[in-house]
């Protein structure tokens, strides 16, 4: 009898056990933030396949420009560096929800938000992926495994190869050839922020820690040095135009 | 006398709670298949707990790996380069034969033993047996298809449906489900029954020249190529010129770097009497072939590996004893199991019926 009571306790304290499961940990409050993405050559807004200048004048007409942002953090005003759950996001031009991305961030006052500015090297060893990282989204090299971290494509008469065009697939996630980018955008102006709205300047591509001319380098497209100067100069693409 | 009431009722909630969320799974419910790893052999370095092995799942790679849907005219399946009774290569072909008459830029090469391949392709460029069946599909002198097609394709064929269903529990078809499905089957290919491996064993023994070549093996080409794969899957540049109008610089175009102009993966010698020709590019016609290029016509230049960079000192009688010893390493239960041959073909493990009767 006495066994059988030991028994009956035992299985009541699994069972309440496991009801109390998921409930353990308190939730800190979090807010929705809204970063909404506007894509620029100089002063203009991009329109695919309208003509533009950049800033060496050479005239260029984009056809494709997207990039991977991933791997959020949030810094508070303490310096204190929040991780986001990993997500990443192919932003492209030539759709706009993607040029929205919403994030959930902790509600607390953030001075600096950070991401990166391509793939991290574990999702480019990992095999298959699905969603924005999935192999068919024409960011992804076949022959030297590895995603393209930011890819812009079109024609310029300065181009140099058969049809003008000019071709930028940056990439390359090994060591000394990373071509992933740290991005920090500064958020003190108004640190309990729930929309920001950030630019990203093509004329960066093309000049801005070193010089990339059309007419001298119109196609980057394996890992190498030439893609390390690219992803250096349009590391600096992003600026923060206002913040709510 | 209540306690009995009180367990029987406690039970039986337990019970029902148990069912309740089992019950999602209960129409999923894939055969697991296990993976031996041959005795004596080291840990596959394929991730296994990412892809579980079921019945399922390889019987829908196999399906896939046959398939001439995956190529842009339907000609070219996977299985139409990689030949069953060549170890898995394109058998008495330098190069193989791709969409609109094409030729492929490298020699395939038998495909066994991929569980323990950490990278593929000659210039290793490729990191990950999923992702592998990507670069054929795509590349224009290949199967030159889309990975969008072939999916919109499998799409409108009901037998895959059910197929993917019962190998990932719902009917979605996309490239991960693919390329885990044709790893699985891929994985399957393991060659460990040759002379060599059943001597290793205790099984048997080698005939005096086999054990002559065996010792001049270990002397002169394990370095490279490393037992029990007869590959230690590194890039060596062997002394092989590139051809003028190829110029493939081999592992430099993955690396960027240099000093990895004109290497190669060291190829695997398992099956080797049956994967001629040889070299990256199939320039090797046959076995002497070979053994003439190291002793006598290589052309080494600074990236050269040292260990044959003064050319390997090979006598005729020596090159005779290496050939007995390489024999050995055909498996020809591997060449004729019929796990592995196109689906339909395998007549459920019976003797083929004969047609004259």
């Amino acid at each position: 009898m006495k066994a059988t009571i030991v028994f009956a306790f035992f299985l009541f304290i699994a069972a309440s056990g496991i009801c109390f499961t998921g409930k353990q940990g308190k939730k800190l409050p979090k807010r929705q933030l809204q970063l909404i993405f506007t894509h620029m050559i100089g002063k203009e807004h991009l329109v695919l396949g309208n003509t533009f200048t950049n800033i060496f004048g050479e005239n260029i007409i984009v056809q494709k420009f997207k990039y991977y942002i991933s791997n959020f953090s949030v810094t508070d005003n303490t310096g204190k560096i929040t991780r986001l759950p990993p997500k990443y996001f192919l932003v492209d031009e030539t759709d706009s929800l993607s040029k929205i991305i919403s994030l959930v961030v902790p509600d607390i006052a953030i001075s600096k938000i950070s991401f990166l500015l391509g793939v991290d090297s574990i999702r480019n060893v990992s095999g298959i992926q699905t969603g924005a990282l999935d192999p068919l989204k024409g960011m992804f090299w076949t022959w030297n495994s590895g995603y393209i971290m930011a890819k812009l494509e079109g024609s310029s008469t300065s181009s140099t190869i058969a049809g003008h065009y000019f071709a930028y697939h940056i990439g390359g996630f090994k060591h000394p050839m990373n071509t992933v980018r740290i991005i920090d955008l500064d958020v003190s102006q108004n640190n309990r922020c729930i929309e920001m709205n950030i630019s990203a300047d093509i004329n960066q591509w093309f000049k801005s820690k070193s010089v990339c001319k059309i007419s001298e380098t119109p196609v980057c497209h394996s890992p190498g040095a030439l893609a390390m100067k690219i992803a250096d100069n349009y590391s600096t693409m992003f600026s923060v135009n206002s913040v709510h | 006398m209540k306690f009995p009431g009180t367990i029987l009722t406690t039970c039986c909630i337990i019970i029902i709670g148990t069912g309740w969320i089992t019950i999602d799974n209960r129409y999923f419910r894939p055969t697991p298949v296990k993976f031996t790893v041959p005795k004596g052999w080291p840990k596959p370095v394929y991730d296994f707990s990412k892809n579980s092995l079921t019945a399922e799942g390889i019987a829908l790679g196999r399906k896939l790996f046959y398939d001439g849907r995956l190529s842009r005219d339907g000609n070219f399946s996977c299985g139409s380069c990689h030949q069953q009774f060549g170890a898995f290569n394109t058998y008495d072909h330098n190069l193989s034969h791709g969409f609109n008459n094409s030729l492929t830029n490298r020699n395939a090469p038998g495909l066994f033993n991929l569980a323990w391949q950490r990278e593929f392709m000659w210039d290793g460029g490729i990191n990950h047996l999923d992702l592998q069946p990507m670069a054929p599909i795509t590349a224009e002198n290949e199967m030159a298809e889309t990975i969008d097609n072939v999916i919109s394709k499998l799409r409108t064929d009901a037998v895959y449906s059910k197929m993917f269903k019962a190998a990932f529990g719902d009917e979605t078809i996309n490239y991960m489900r693919m390329g885990k499905a044709m790893s699985q089957f891929l994985l399957q290919l393991v060659s460990s029954n040759s002379k060599y491996d059943k001597v290793m064993r205790g099984e048997a023994t080698f005939i005096l020249p086999e054990q002559l070549g065996y010792e001049i093996f270990q002397k002169k080409c394990a370095a490279c190529h490393a037992e029990p794969f007869f590959t230690d899957f590194s890039y060596r540049n062997t002394g092989m010129t590139a051809d003028p109008i190829g110029n493939d610089i081999g592992r430099m175009k993955i690396t960027g770097n240099r000093n990895d102009s004109l290497k190669f993966r060291v190829p695997s010698l398992r099956n080797v009497a049956i994967t001629f020709p040889y070299g990256h590019d199939g320039r090797f016609f046959s076995l002497s072939n070979v053994f003439e290029h190291y002793r006598k016509n290589m052309v080494a230049d600074a990236n050269t590996d040292s260990l044959v960079r003064k050319k390997l000192v090979l006598s005729n009688y020596e090159i005779g004893q290496l050939t007995a010893f390489l024999y050995a390493l055909t498996d020809s239960a591997f060449l004729k199991d019929a796990r592995f041959a196109a689906p339909g073909y395998d007549n459920k493990g019976k003797p083929p019926s004969d047609i004259h009767q």
